[in-house]
């Protein structure tokens, strides 16, 4: 049974103007999105910025309250959770963010950031806890002498390891991680990916992996699912988006990576146009603009997301009949 | 061979601050032939972008200060030219794009308005004639929308602003177009555009380019050839298939192993042990050698020089001469 299981999710934000500031249209960030994730799996999502990545992921958290949709966690409907009853589900639910300098509080020391999760959840004395954060330093290949620093004593590698042993240190069972190597060096950015990697085995972690670099995503992830526009477009095992993607999007987003090989020959894709806005999304299939497919359907039409075979869900024209 | 456009020689530039001195550039030699795309490619602070504000003579002095070498352009020393003789090289002989274009493009002004004046700067024609250039310039780079020249920066995408930065940089026609992370803040998709074009400008008017990104996708795709930097120097330097296919700098060979790459699926990625140097208190030898899995007692104590290891080859490392003594070729 699926862990986590996203129905339909939609999450909607006003955009105010004028001088009474009054609402003046909506953006939709997140637009229908249904996917779920398996124990011990990572289900990576990626899109361009603004697609509606981190949105997702936090409503997801109930860090934005959702417009629409329902989220089942572990068998509890988190959208209708209580505040005491969201306090405990949180325990199992824990995120990891992109600017490790900006979600760790500057005035905090490393153990007193690490042990605040612990204290708040009611777990172990002063005595256990302070073990504890000795053990998670340890998990992220850091050490005690580091537990009495502050943040800006630390670099961006150091500073997510410290992000992410934090959100360990309630033991979850699903960490949502939002661009966690996205401001890190490659040379520092693998360090961070092999650290992620084996606390999964370790702690039979279950990972949902937002980044916008294809090749991190591929390396970490489990299925794929791509966004455009606010809506997930395409969602597949690993190796099958990246050997036979459906999506015409999702064919020129992989077209486009720069390879750092000189010897590879690519047909590239050049999408011509830029991204819409999401204030004013294009009617019916949100990508036919650019879309080099594009059909007459489309332009009418919102394509359905849907089960191409094999767990391979798109949602374009070309390939589902049933619109 | 054709001739440099660019010699940079030597180049020490440091910072003195208050927590003490940041030798941001320390004893770097680059060179750029007519034509040419080069790429410099490194981790966050090793020096790129100091490199190239020292080239546009754009690096705030104090706290900043060349302490030694010399930096060629079409023959004259920029290091010892006048801001006056400066201004009239930048702009015109040599332009530079920045990652972000907002901060190199007036809000106040319509993007017509700026064109036609970086063209007025160095080139005497009217207005009238100034603004048709303008167009016809910004229709090479991918504009065609009618109304742009009347718009501000504001009323733009980042892929189109980029575009008005690189019309903006080519309008005169440079012989070297410096771009740092030109294509950073943007989405892959536009990233290509950008990318396409500016390979374009490079074969169509023949600008060689200085190209700086910590991307080694974007430099396999783009570069003649590729200087690799650590720690305010240049650590290897070679052509794209060497360096992709023969690294000899232990620090490049790590940096290509530790990357993800779309077209193998690997267990494990490696990692380049440790972090980059505290740049107020720099190894005294090789500055690589606390990460480096080869490391020698000679490395700590003594820098390696910049030398050839084959023909248009070159690494800054004592293995190098290691092999050397030991093939008896010294
Ligand atoms: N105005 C300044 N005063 C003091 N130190 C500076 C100044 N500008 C740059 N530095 C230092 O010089 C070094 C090189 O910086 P530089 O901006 O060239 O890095 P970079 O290679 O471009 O990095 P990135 O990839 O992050 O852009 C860094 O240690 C930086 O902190
Ligand atoms: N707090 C917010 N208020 C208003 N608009 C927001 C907010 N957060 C995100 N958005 C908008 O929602 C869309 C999706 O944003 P986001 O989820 O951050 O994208 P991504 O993470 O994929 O880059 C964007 O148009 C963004 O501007
Ligand atoms: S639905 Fe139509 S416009 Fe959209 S991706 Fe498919 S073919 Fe292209
Ligand atoms: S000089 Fe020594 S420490 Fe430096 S890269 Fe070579 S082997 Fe490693
Ligand atoms: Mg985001
Ligand atoms: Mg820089």
């Amino acid at each position: 049974m699926a862990l986590i299981d996203v129905r339909n999710l939609k999450k909607t934000f006003p955009i105010h103007g004028g001088v009474l500031g009054r609402k003046v249209g909506e953006v939709v960030a997140v637009d229908d999105v249904s996917f779920s994730v398996e124990p011990g799996e990572t289900l990576g999502l990626v899109g361009e910025s603004g697609c509606g990545k981190s949105t997702t992921g936090r409503t997801i958290m109930r860090l934005y309250e959702p417009t629409a949709g329902e989220v089942e966690f572990a068998g509890k409907k988190l959208f209708q959770l209580k505040a005491e009853e969201l306090r405990q589900v949180r325990r199992d639910l824990q995120m990891v963010f992109q600017d490790p300098f900006a979600s760790l509080n500057p005035r905090q020391k490393i153990s007193t950031i690490l042990e605040e999760p612990l204290i708040v959840h009611g777990l172990g004395d002063a005595q256990e806890r302070k073990e504890q954060v000795r053990e998670l330093l340890h998990v992220v290949g850091m050490n005690e002498s580091h537990a009495s620093r502050y943040p800006h004593q630390f670099s961006g590698g150091q500073r997510q390891r410290i992000g992410i042993a934090r959100a360990l240190s309630t033991r979850p069972k699903l960490i949502i991680a939002d661009e966690p190597v996205s401001a890190l060096d490659v040379s520092i950015q693998s360090q961070v990916l092999n650290l992620m990697m084996d606390l999964q085995e370790q702690f039979e972690l279950t990972y949902i992996f937002i980044a916008h670099d294809l090749s991190v995503v591929k390396h970490i992830s489990d299925r794929v699912g791509v966004m455009y526009l606010g809506r997930l477009v395409e969602l597949a095992p690993r190796d099958e988006l990246y050997k036979k993607p459906l999506h015409p999007y999702t064919e020129a987003l992989l077209s486009a990576v720069p390879v750092p090989d000189p010897d590879a020959k690519k047909e590239r894709i050049i999408l011509s146009g830029d991204v819409p806005s999401p204030d004013n999304p294009p009617q019916g299939c949100a990508f036919h603009p650019r879309c080099p497919h594009v059909m007459d359907v489309c332009r009418e039409t919102r394509p359905i997301f849907d089960d191409a075979g094999g767990g391979h869900f798109v949602a374009c024209h070309l390939h589902n009949a049933k619109a | 061979m054709t001739q440099p456009v660019l010699e940079i020689q030597h180049l020490k530039l440091h910072f003195f601050t208050d927590k003490g001195v940041v030798k941001a550039v320390d004893g770097l030699d680059l060179t750029i032939r007519e034509g040419e795309i080069v790429g410099l490619v490194g981790e966050s602070g090793c020096g790129k972008s100091v490199t190239s504000l020292a080239v546009m003579g754009l690096v705030p002095q104090p706290p900043g200060k060349i302490v030694d070498g010399s930096i060629r352009f079409q023959g004259t020393d920029l290091t010892k030219a006048s801001q006056r003789e400066l201004r009239q090289i930048r702009g015109k002989d040599m332009a530079m794009i920045f990652q972000e274009p907002m901060t190199s493009l007036n809000p106040l002004f319509t993007i017509g308005n700026q064109l036609i004046e970086a063209v007025r700067a160095h080139r005497s024609c009217s207005k009238a004639e100034a603004r048709e250039l303008a167009r016809e310039m910004l229709e090479k780079v991918g504009i065609a929308r009618k109304g742009v020249l009347d718009e501000y920066p504001h009323q733009l995408s980042g892929g189109m602003r980029q575009r008005v930065m690189i019309a903006m940089a080519m309008i005169l026609n440079p012989r070297l177009l410096i771009a740092d992370e030109p294509t950073t803040a943007l989405d892959v998709t536009i990233q290509a555009q950008i990318l396409e074009l500016m390979q374009r400008l490079n074969e169509e008017f023949g600008t060689a380019i200085l190209l700086i990104t910590h991307d080694l996708g974007v430099v396999a795709e783009m570069c003649d050839r590729i200087v690799v930097m650590y720690a305010g120097q240049v650590v290897e330097e070679t052509d794209r298939y060497r360096l992709f296919r023969q690294p000899r700098h232990p620090y490049t060979q790590g940096l290509l192993l530790s990357i993800p790459k779309l077209d193998e699926q690997k267990e494990r990625l490696y990692a380049i042990p440790g972090q980059v140097p505290n740049p107020y208190q720099m190894p005294a030898g090789c500055r690589f050698a606390p990460r480096c899995t080869q490391v020698m007692d000679v490395c700590r104590q003594t820098v390696p020089p910049l030398a050839p290891v084959e023909q248009g080859h070159v690494s800054r490392c004592f293995l190098h001469q290691k092999e050397e003594s030991h093939h008896g070729t010294d």
